[in-house]
Parts: C-alpha cells; sequence; structure tokens
C-alpha cells in the first residue's frame, strides 16, 4: 500500500535562495507525523508548498495517488488536504459560524456541513457560546481552535497544522495538543509543524527534524524523543 | 591615473558570473556550423554592396536611392547596420582585434544586429514597392539587399544563440490558466518563453583593467556618438527614413546590451563619474551649435523643460514611491506666476516685471505652497490617496485657471486665452530673444534658451543626485520601500515624504518659470492629466517609467523619446495616444523596471531572479558575491 | 427651481450615478488592493455598447422597449473589457510593486479611450444619445426627469441585488473571506482568481448601467466622458471608506448632493460669488474630499486598516 501523502525530493526557492533543499518524506493514513525545527528550517515553507501556494522548482508530490504540482491551492483542498496555517488566519470580520461555513467552502452537503459545525462546537464548546461572535474579537487560543475546527470542516483526509502551538500560554497549549490526541484517536491523519519539539514527539507516530531546508535526522517520535542530540538540541538539555 | 592599481583586481574576475541552470543555447534554425557562420558572412558582403546599387528607378522615393556606387538615404542605414553586423559577427567569431566589441563572446549580437539590419532593409524595400505602387520599381539592387539580409537573418539564426532555460517552476501553467496541457496555445506559449534571449548573465572582462586613457576615450566617444546619432536622427527630412533609423537605433543599443557593452560601459562611467557627467553636459552644451536649426534647438529646449520636470516628479515617485498624477499642474502654477510678474500687458499686474532670478524664485515659491497645501493633508494617509488628490488637483488647477477669467470666476488668468505677450529674459544684460553670434556659428532665440534651461537642467539634476545619496534621499528609499519599518527605524514618514512632495514641485515650478518665456504665453491646455503632445501629467509618468525610476538619466532619456517620436511620426497622430497606452501595458508587463534600470528598482521588479550575481558585481565587485550568497 | 428639496433630489441622481461607478472601483480595491484607474473608461465603453445598439435596432422603436437590450449590450461590453484587463493587463502583475499595476491602468484607461475616439464611427465628436422623453413629473415643487427617475430605480436595484448578493450566496462569501486574507482564502477552497475575475465583472456590470442613466440623462456621450466620471466616483468610493461597498453608494450621494449645493448656493455667500456655478462645481467636491480626508482618513464608513503595501 502506498503513503497517503509522498514527498520526494522537494525543493522550493524564493528568488535564487532555496528554503527547502530537496526533501523526502511520507505520510500513512492514520499517522501522526510532525516536522520538527528552529525557526527558517523550512517547515512553514514544506507546508505552503504541499497546499500550492508555494511552487516548488523540483521534486514531486503525490497525494492520494495524484501528482500535485501544477494544481492550484483550491483544488488541492477539494482532494482532501487541509492546511491550518501558521499564524492562524482566521477571517477577523466573519462570525465564527461563517469562518466555520467557509471550511466547508467545497462541500454542498448541507445537512452533513451543519453536523460538522455542531461537532466543531462539541470539540471547541467556546467556539459553540459565541458563534454569532466576530472571529478577530478571540483570544490567540481561541482563534486557534477556529482555525482548527475550520480545516476539519473540509472533511480533510490529511489535515495540516502549521504551529497551533504558537504564542500560546501554557495551558492554551495544553488544550490544543490534546485536541490533536482526540483526533488522532478519531483516525484523522495529521501532518504536524512544531516549534515546541516535546510536545510533537510525544504523540507523533513519525517525526522529522529539518535544519535549513533539508531533513536531518527521522524516526518514531518516541526514538527522536530520547535521541541525544535531539535533546541538546531541541528539548534545551544540556 | 595612479588610481587604476588600486581598481585593478588580482584576478581578471568577470563581472558576471553564470548561473548553471541559466546556461542554454542552441540555434533557432538547424545549420551547420560553418554554413551559419558563411551564410552570416555573406549575407554582410551581400547587403553592403546591394547598398552601393540602386534600389529604385525613380527618384520619388524619398531620399533617392537611384543612384549607382552612392548610398542614399534609407541605403545608409543598411549600410550601417551591415558593417556593424559584420565586425560584430568577426569579432563573436573570435577576430583578433574585434572581440573588444562582443565582450562576452554570445552571438546574440550578431543575430539582434542582423535583425535590425533585415528589418531595415526590408522596411525600405517594402516602403519603396508600396509607396510608388508595387514589385516593379524596385531595380535588382533593392532585390539583392533583400535577399542578402536575408540570407544574412538566416544564417545568425543558426548560430548557437544563448537563450532562456526552461522554467522549472511551472509557472506558464499559471499564467496559462486552464488552457489544454498541450494545446496549439500552449505550445506557442512555450515557444515563445524559450525563444527569449539570455545574455545578462554572461561573463565579460571587467573594463577597469583597460588603461585609464582607453576609459577616459571611451567615455568621449560615446558622448560624440551620442550627439551625432541623435542630431542625425533629428536632422532626418522624412518619415521613411526616421523609422528605418528608429528600427536600427532600437536594434543596435538591444544588440550592445547583448554583446555586454552596455554593462562594460556603465562600469565605467560608474568607476568615473564626475567625467562622465562632465561629458554628458559638454555634449549637451554642444547639441545647438552642431545642429544649428531654430527648429531642432525649440524641440531642444522643450525637451529639457519636459526632461528637468519628469526628474522632479523622479525624486517623488521614483525615489520616495509616491504616486503624483497631477504633477504637470505644479508646472502649471510656475509657469502662471512667472507670467504674472513678467510685466507681460495682459497680467493683472502688468505694470511688475521681475527681473528672471526672482521670477524663478516666485515660481518655485508658488508651486512649492501648493506643494504643501496638497500634500500636507494626504500624505498622512495611504498612497493611494495621494494618487487621487493629485489628480483631482491637476483637474482643479486646470479648471480653476479657465474659470479665472473675470466672468465665472475672479480675473486672474484670463481664462482659456491665457496671458500672452510674455517679453523675453534677459540674463545678465544677454537678452535671450535676440540672435547673437559666436564665430561663425549664430545662436537664435530658441538656443539662448535652450543653454538657460540646460542650467537649470544641471542644477536640477546636482539636486536630485545630492538629494538622492544623503541621509533623506536613504530615507525616501525606505519609505519606498517599507513604510512601516522605516517609520520603526526612527523616519518621521510624513515630514521625509512632505519634504519630497514639495521638492518635487518647485523643481516644476522652476521648470514651468522658464517655459512661460519660451512659449511667449501660457495657457490652461497644456496642463491637464493626459493629451496628445507633452508635457501632461501622463507623458511625464511615463517619461519616468518608460526611462527608468530613480535614475537620473532615465526620464531624461524618457522625455527625449517621448517629445521626438510623435514629433517625428506625424502620421501617428491619430494613434499616438492610443499606441501609447497600450506601450505603457506593455513596459510595466515585460520590463517594469524601464529602459535605464536603477540597481535596486531592478531587483524589486524581478523578485523571482532576485540576488542576480551580474548586478552585484556591477557595483561593488567581489564582496557582493559573498553577500548573495549569505 | 433653486429651492433646497429640488437641489437634494439633483444631487441625489447625480450622486446615485458616482455611487454606481463607485461600487467598481471599491470591490475591485477592496480584493486585490489596485485602483482600477481604467474604470471611467469600462463605464465609457458602456455607454458606447448601449448605444451601438440601439443604433442597430430598428428605427422608431421604442425606447422604453429598447432600454432593456441597450443595458444588456452595454453591459456586455463593460464586462468583457474589465475581464479582459484583469486577465491580460493586471494577472500578470500581482504580486508586482503596487506602482507597476496602477501605470498599467493609466495606459488601459489611455488605450481605451482612443480606440473609442479612433475606431468607433463618429467618436470624435459628442454623439448623441436617445431620450427618455423630456416632460419631467412634478412631486410638490420638485421636478423628475424620467432619466431620473430610471438612474434611480437602477442604482436601488443594483444596490439591493449586490447587498443579497455579497450576505447570502456563497460565491458572495469567498468575497468576503478573499478580501480579508486570499491565502486563507485559497486554504478553504475558494478559486480567488475567479473571485477576481467576478469583481471586476460586477464592477463592469454596474459601471454599464451608469453609463446608459448618463447618456440618458445627459443626452449626448463622448469617449473622454470616463476621465471626469471616473475621478468623481472614486472620489466617492474614498470619501465613503473604499473597500466597503455601502460605502461607495453613500459617498456617492454625499458627494453628488454636495455638489449640487456647492453650485446653486456658494455664490450667495458673501464674498464669493464668483466661485458658484458649473464650473467650480468639480473644486468644491474636491475641497469636500480634502476636507473629508482630514477629518475621518478612512472614510465614512471605512475601517481603520493598515498600509497593505
Amino acid at each position: 500500500m502506498t503513503a497517503l501523502l509522498e514527498v520526494e525530493d522537494l525543493r522550493v526557492a524564493y528568488g535564487k535562495i532555496e528554503a527547502v533543499k530537496g526533501i523526502s518524506f511520507s505520510v500513512e493514513a492514520g499517522q501522526v507525523v510532525t516536522l520538527i525545527g528552529t525557526n527558517g528550517a523550512g517547515k512553514t515553507t514544506t507546508l505552503r508548498t504541499l497546499s500550492g501556494l508555494l511552487k516548488p522548482i523540483g521534486g514531486r508530490v503525490t497525494f492520494d495517488g495524484k501528482v500535485l504540482s501544477r494544481i492550484p491551492p483550491h483544488k488541492i483542498v477539494s482532494l482532501g488536504l487541509a492546511h491550518s496555517p501558521e499564524g492562524r488566519h482566521i477571517f477577523p470580520r466573519l462570525t465564527i459560524e461563517q469562518n466555520l461555513l467557509l471550511g466547508a467552502f467545497l462541500r454542498r452537503d448541507s445537512a452533513g456541513i451543519t453536523r460538522d459545525v455542531e461537532r466543531a462546537y462539541e470539540l471547541f464548546p467556546i467556539l459553540g457560546e459565541r458563534r454569532k461572535q466576530a472571529a478577530g474579537t478571540l483570544s490567540g487560543g481561541e482563534q486557534q481552535m477556529l482555525a482548527m475546527g475550520r480545516a476539519l470542516m473540509s472533511q480533510p483526509k490529511l489535515l495540516m497544522l502549521d504551529e497551533p502551538s504558537m504564542g500560546l500560554s501554557p495551558i492554551m497549549m495544553q488544550k490544543i495538543m490534546s485536541t490533536i490526541v482526540e483526533l488522532r484517536s478519531q483516525g484523522t491523519t495529521i501532518l504536524l509543524v512544531e516549534q515546541n519539539a516535546q510536545a510533537a514527539l510525544s504523540l507523533a507516530d513519525h517525526a522529522h527534524v529539518m535544519e535549513i531546508g533539508t531533513i536531518k535526522l527521522s524516526g518514531t517520535g518516541q526514538d527522536l524523543l530520547h535521541d541525544e542530540g535531539v535533546r541538546k538540541t531541541y528539548l534545551g538539555e544540556d | 591615473m595612479t588610481d587604476i592599481p588600486l581598481t585593478e583586481p588580482l584576478q581578471p574576475t568577470p563581472l558576471g558570473t553564470t548561473h548553471p541552470d541559466a546556461a542554454r543555447s542552441d540555434s533557432f534554425v538547424t545549420l551547420p556550423p560553418g554554413v551559419a557562420r558563411i551564410a552570416t558572412l555573406v549575407g554582410v558582403a551581400g547587403t553592403i554592396v546591394s547598398t552601393f546599387m540602386s534600389w529604385t528607378y525613380t527618384s520619388a522615393f524619398p531620399g533617392d536611392l537611384t543612384v549607382n556606387g552612392y548610398p542614399g538615404g534609407l541605403q545608409v542605414l543598411t549600410l550601417i547596420g551591415a558593417i556593424l553586423t559584420g565586425l560584430v559577427a568577426l569579432g563573436a567569431f573570435g577576430v583578433k582585434g574585434l572581440t573588444w566589441l562582443v565582450p562576452n563572446r554570445s552571438p546574440n549580437a550578431v543575430l539582434l544586429l542582423a535583425a535590425g539590419t533585415f528589418a531595415t532593409t526590408w522596411y525600405a524595400v517594402i516602403a519603396i514597392a508600396q509607396e510608388l505602387g508595387g514589385l516593379a520599381n524596385l531595380n535588382p539592387g533593392g532585390f539583392v539587399a533583400a535577399v542578402a539580409s536575408l540570407v544574412l537573418l538566416v544564417g545568425t539564426l543558426g548560430l548557437p544563440i544563448d537563450r532562456q532555460p526552461l522554467d522549472p517552476s511551472g509557472a506558464e501553467y499559471y499564467e496559462l490558466g486552464r488552457l489544454s496541457e498541450n494545446g496549439p496555445a500552449r505550445g506557442t506559449y512555450r515557444w515563445l518563453r524559450q525563444a527569449r534571449l539570455n545574455h545578462g548573465e554572461l561573463p565579460v572582462p571587467d573594463p577597469a583593467r583597460a588603461p585609464a586613457w582607453v576609459q577616459y576615450l571611451t567615455i568621449v566617444v560615446v558622448a560624440a556618438a551620442g550627439v551625432k546619432v541623435l542630431t542625425y536622427g533629428l536632422a532626418t527630412g522624412y518619415t521613411e527614413l526616421f523609422i528605418g533609423y528608429l528600427i536600427l537605433v532600437v536594434f543596435t543599443l538591444w544588440a550592445f546590451i547583448a554583446a555586454g557593452l552596455t554593462r562594460q560601459f556603465s562600469k565605467i562611467t560608474a568607476d568615473h563619474r564626475p567625467f562622465a557627467a562632465l561629458m554628458g553636459v559638454v555634449a549637451a552644451v554642444a547639441y545647438p551649435f552642431v545642429q544649428n536649426n531654430e527648429h531642432w534647438a525649440n524641440l531642444g529646449v522643450n525637451i529639457l523643460i519636459f526632461g528637468t520636470v519628469a526628474l522632479g516628479l523622479n525624486i517623488v515617485v521614483g525615489l520616495t514611491g509616491l504616486l503624483d498624477l497631477g504633477y504637470v499642474a505644479f508646472l502649471g502654477v510656475g509657469a502662471y506666476a512667472a507670467a504674472l510678474v513678467s510685466g507681460s500687458q495682459y497680467s493683472i499686474w502688468s505694470g511688475v516685471e521681475f527681473p528672471f532670478w526672482a521670477a524663478a524664485l516666485t515660481g518655485m515659491a508658488a508651486s512649492l505652497v501648493f506643494g504643501v497645501l496638497i500634500g500636507a493633508p494626504t500624505l498622512r494617509l495611504r498612497g493611494d490617496y495621494l494618487a487621487i488628490v493629485t489628480l483631482g488637483f491637476g483637474e482643479i488647477f486646470r479648471i480653476a485657471v479657465n474659470n479665472l477669467d473675470g466672468v465665472s470666476g475672479p480675473k486672474v488668468t484670463n481664462g482659456p486665452n491665457g496671458i500672452s505677450q510674455i517679453p523675453d529674459l534677459s540674463v545678465f544684460g544677454y537678452n535671450l530673444g535676440d540672435p547673437h553670434q559666436f564665430g561663425s556659428i549664430t545662436l537664435g532665440r530658441f538656443a539662448n534658451y535652450y543653454l538657460l534651461m540646460l542650467v537649470i537642467t544641471v542644477i536640477v539634476v546636482l539636486v536630485f543626485t545630492r538629494a538622492s545619496d544623503s541621509r533623506i534621499g536613504r530615507s525616501w528609499i525606505a519609505i519606498r520601500e517599507d513604510e512601516t519599518a522605516a517609520t520603526a527605524m526612527g523616519i518621521n514618514g510624513f515630514r521625509v515624504k512632505l519634504i519630497a512632495f514639495a521638492l518635487g514641485a518647485s523643481l516644476a515650478g522652476l521648470a514651468g518659470t522658464v517655459s512661460a518665456h519660451v512659449t511667449y504665453s501660457v495657457v490652461p491646455n497644456p496642463y491637464q492629466f493626459s493629451g496628445a503632445a507633452p508635457p501632461n501629467s501622463a507623458f511625464l509618468l511615463a517619461a519616468v517609467v518608460l526611462g527608468g525610476m530613480g535614475t537620473v538619466s532615465g526620464p531624461v532619456l524618457g522625455a527625449a523619446l517621448l517629445y521626438i517620436v510623435p514629433e517625428k511620426l506625424g502620421f501617428l497622430q491619430r494613434y499616438e495616444l492610443f499606441a501609447f497606452g497600450v506601450t505603457l501595458i506593455l513596459i510595466m508587463r515585460f520590463r517594469p523596471e524601464g529602459i535605464i534600470p536603477n540597481r535596486r528598482r531592478k531587483l524589486e521588479f524581478h523578485q523571482d531572479e532576485a540576488l542576480l550575481p551580474a548586478q552585484q558585481a556591477l557595483g561593488d565587485g567581489t564582496a557582493a558575491l559573498g553577500k548573495a550568497g549569505a | 427651481m433653486h429651492t433646497l428639496p429640488q437641489q437634494l433630489a439633483n444631487g441625489l441622481f447625480l450622486g446615485s450615478m458616482y455611487g454606481l461607478i463607485a461600487i467598481g472601483y471599491t470591490m475591485v480595491y477592496g480584493i486585490v488592493q489596485l485602483i482600477n484607474f481604467a474604470h471611467g473608461e469600462i463605464f465609457m465603453t458602456g455607454a458606447f455598447g448601449a448605444l451601438t445598439v440601439w443604433n442597430c435596432l430598428p428605427d422608431g422603436m421604442n425606447i422604453w422597449a429598447a432600454l432593456p437590450l441597450m443595458l444588456i449590450g452595454g453591459a456586455i461590453v463593460s464586462v468583457l473589457i474589465a475581464v479582459g484587463a484583469e486577465r491580460f493587463a493586471y494577472r500578470p502583475l500581482r504580486g508586482a510593486p503596487r506602482l507597476a499595476p496602477l501605470i498599467t491602468a493609466i495606459g488601459l484607461s489611455l488605450a481605451l479611450q482612443q480606440a473609442i475616439f479612433v475606431w468607433y464611427p463618429g467618436a470624435d465628436n459628442a454623439k448623441d444619445f436617445p431620450q427618455l422623453g423630456t416632460h419631467p413629473y412634478h412631486l410638490g415643487s420638485i421636478a423628475i426627469q424620467r432619466n431620473d427617475i430610471f438612474l434611480v430605480a437602477a442604482a436601488v436595484v443594483c444596490m439591493v441585488g449586490l447587498a443579497a448578493f455579497v450576505r447570502t450566496s456563497r460565491t458572495g462569501r469567498a468575497m468576503q473571506a478573499t478580501a480579508q486574507d486570499p491565502d486563507t482564502a485559497q486554504l478553504m477552497g475558494i478559486d480567488t482568481n475567479r473571485i477576481i475575475v467576478i469583481a471586476f465583472a460586477i464592477g463592469g456590470l454596474f459601471a454599464a448601467v451608469a453609463g446608459v442613466a448618463f447618456g440618458l440623462k445627459y443626452g449626448q456621450i463622448t469617449y473622454n466622458m470616463g476621465f471626469q466620471a471616473g475621478l468623481k466616483a472614486f472620489t466617492a468610493a474614498v470619501l465613503g471608506g473604499i473597500g466597503n461597498i455601502y460605502g461607495a453608494m453613500l459617498g456617492g450621494l454625499v458627494l453628488g448632493i454636495a455638489e449640487a449645493c456647492a453650485t446653486a448656493y456658494i455664490a450667495n455667500i458673501p464674498g464669493m460669488h464668483q466661485l458658484g456655478g458649473q464650473g467650480w462645481a468639480n473644486v468644491w467636491a474636491f475641497v469636500l474630499l480634502i476636507v473629508v480626508l482630514l477629518v475621518r482618513p478612512q472614510g465614512l464608513l471605512g475601517e481603520r486598516v493598515a498600509d497593505r503595501a
């Protein structure tokens, strides 16, 4: 069986500066795979390329049996790849409910959409309490919940989360991470990009460490969590 | 001269380095290499010979192309083109003594020159056949010219041309949208993309290694050739010759760029900036003496006025990034202010006659006041608002001077009739209205004004360069690049923008004071947003954009082009503005940095090709190469 | 004739036309932050398109019957030009510095104007536009021309339709999303290119309606009528708060009324008796813009947003 997402020798450049220099990895259905690494390692660039916002200069991305290069972003969404972007990027002047409905933009089954909106409110009750409120008024953590809920609304085969814990309080981060665990237990396939290596590694089936555009190290989440080098560099232990 | 060893690198460093992915060279037409070269040279020889033959029976076609053994009119252009092609081809083929003509050894320059020669020749032949009614009017010489230049073109098409690499990013997909994967449209499009020439990054020898006298001589020769080419173009007596001239000049310049000559030359001028500037001024001063004709002197004044105003606009648009769509109004304010204090009997203050320096200051001050009045409320806001407010102001100015006639409004400007009979200026007792004798050369009224205007242009150029290299100039550029970041660095955005806006306005006002005297009268009509002739705000903006934003020579060159081309191509008059609009669109699409790119600006416009080693190296040598990699 | 209600009504009519054109500026600006400087010319070509339809119709046809056909003809021309401009002139420049598309827009504006001037038969002079009839209706002391009724009705229909479209339709939601965050909108599966095209098309449609209304109101159309009207409409869009469709209409109405009142009443102010009248109307409209920008830079209904350039 082939993997759900297969990335082979992906290269992405800004002008003549290569930000991603030929990385390969794959995500099997049902797995949680994480990319960790410092600022500028190329993690966000990788995700933005997978969802079509950036165009690669080389390599091959296969998702669910289809080659993704040259498919515009809105078509990629329809293939079942959802992306919750770094910095959340909710639509601030729309209400929470309108934000969620936009997540289901490509779906036509209004009954199913209504059901999934309710499900998102179950997952994040705080959103349900404020459904008619403008999204821009939410706190950072609540916005992150909304961004995740919105990404789930497209019923993705693969959910890509870019730095969901960025700028959140420890409590809020705990909440987000436990939501990811919950999603995993429901069988959602997740590609998680994180700077918080500890949290990401502890819940990942598979993990890759990125450093200036390349994958330096790969292994199961537990392996890397106990790897000497990873502990030193990313978990702040001497 | 002793400074040469300091700038001379130890190793012969190329001005640019080839990007490994970029190298791709193959011919358009498959010919054995030897055949292509021979065809090229045979074509050159044949074309040269043909120009000494008679092309047509009658002298009805202008320029008299009937004489055997003596090229005339368009034949001269073909001859020049063919000789240049031949020399450059030999240089590209490696003939000793001529290789300096093609520093990067790319055959692209040969192809472009051959194309120029071909286009000029075939234009001439077709024009003869069309104007005289049929191919029967061609003499054998005409056919020889046509065939030989065709052989030349085909031969050069068989040379290994340096071309753009295929686009690996798939950007073409996005440009083409949903066109079918392999349909004819996509095929054509792919072919066109691949056909694009690529010579920008080929390495050329650093001219700084040449002896200093060679470098100085180069500058002198180029300046002299520039004046010669320009005056030749202006003196072309009939439309066909001018079109042929235009074709040849465009292709030749393009070929020089392709050969890397312009890059070497700009390096030389960058190394010897004061001398190059001096030669530029000398060439400009020489113009009325060389081209001793009042009509062309008049054109010269107008180009200078237009170019100076464009330079002022360049501070606002090119350096500071503020879009001013009503800039011509400041020229108008200056002109009206000068007219009012000129002593003209139609001025409401007809008794008042200021000396020139006072009138110039008045014009500048009046424009400055209007600049601040317009700028102060709007420059605090987003840039787009400035565009609309300046556009509105330009419109209001025209309406107001039209209405200030004593009937529709207070009497100030005489409305549509304007202020006429503006007396000539007198500077240090030298009346600019009278002809003056210099040896055997008489400088007429317009030549006098040309020289006066040249002084003002030099002043404006100095202001521009001093300002742009100063602290305030760097602030302007910072504001243009990123206002938020600039403000965070402690730059007072509003104040800095207001200074740019006011300075630009007062420079236009200064030019306006001279223009009022040159034209004898000021009327509202020229000061509109767009019109068939310069100056108007759209043409001013176009001069800046076409020439190259943020540079000194760009807007002046743009202004000259925008003045000369309509003047010469009278038959285009009805289509001129249409062509002009389309040109603006195409330039923004294909060469947004203008004819003469500002280095920084070019980087900005071509971000996907950013950090070209070539451009880095042009400015500051090897150090920059290290930075590009960082 | 010069009563205040009459002036208000005149301003309302004029303002409706400004508002209709302003919608096109504001929608495009709201989504791609581009001043489509050629929008005034799109308005002009709409009027010429409608006139062409009228000339093709049999002589003596009832104008009321012809009007729908003229509107359709004008709309087709305007929408095609607007969409074509987006596709071939603006889209390739997306991501370029902001000055580039603006200069393209100026070029496009000139080219369109001149294309009509050169190639539309007889367009080097003003062309007569069919009229709805000269007898005004009276509402109390206010005289209302028939063409003004068409204008106001068209503005109301367009505005209500647009509001409904943006609020309730799926595409409308996609438009709001694209205006707020184009990248993220793509991640929702929204084809933002399509949304941009639709914004241009709606702008073109409204401009065509305004173009027909202009022809009916003034009886003549010219190749360069787009410049003044476009300038005013853009002023209206800025007045109302650029990016906001209701603001565009409100700005149009305020501008129209201000202009009508200035024309009628400025001359009565002591010391300004020579500054009233039609000749100075544009000056006062412009002064109003400056004053509003000074007091409320984001416009009447605009939200305070940072410069996104």
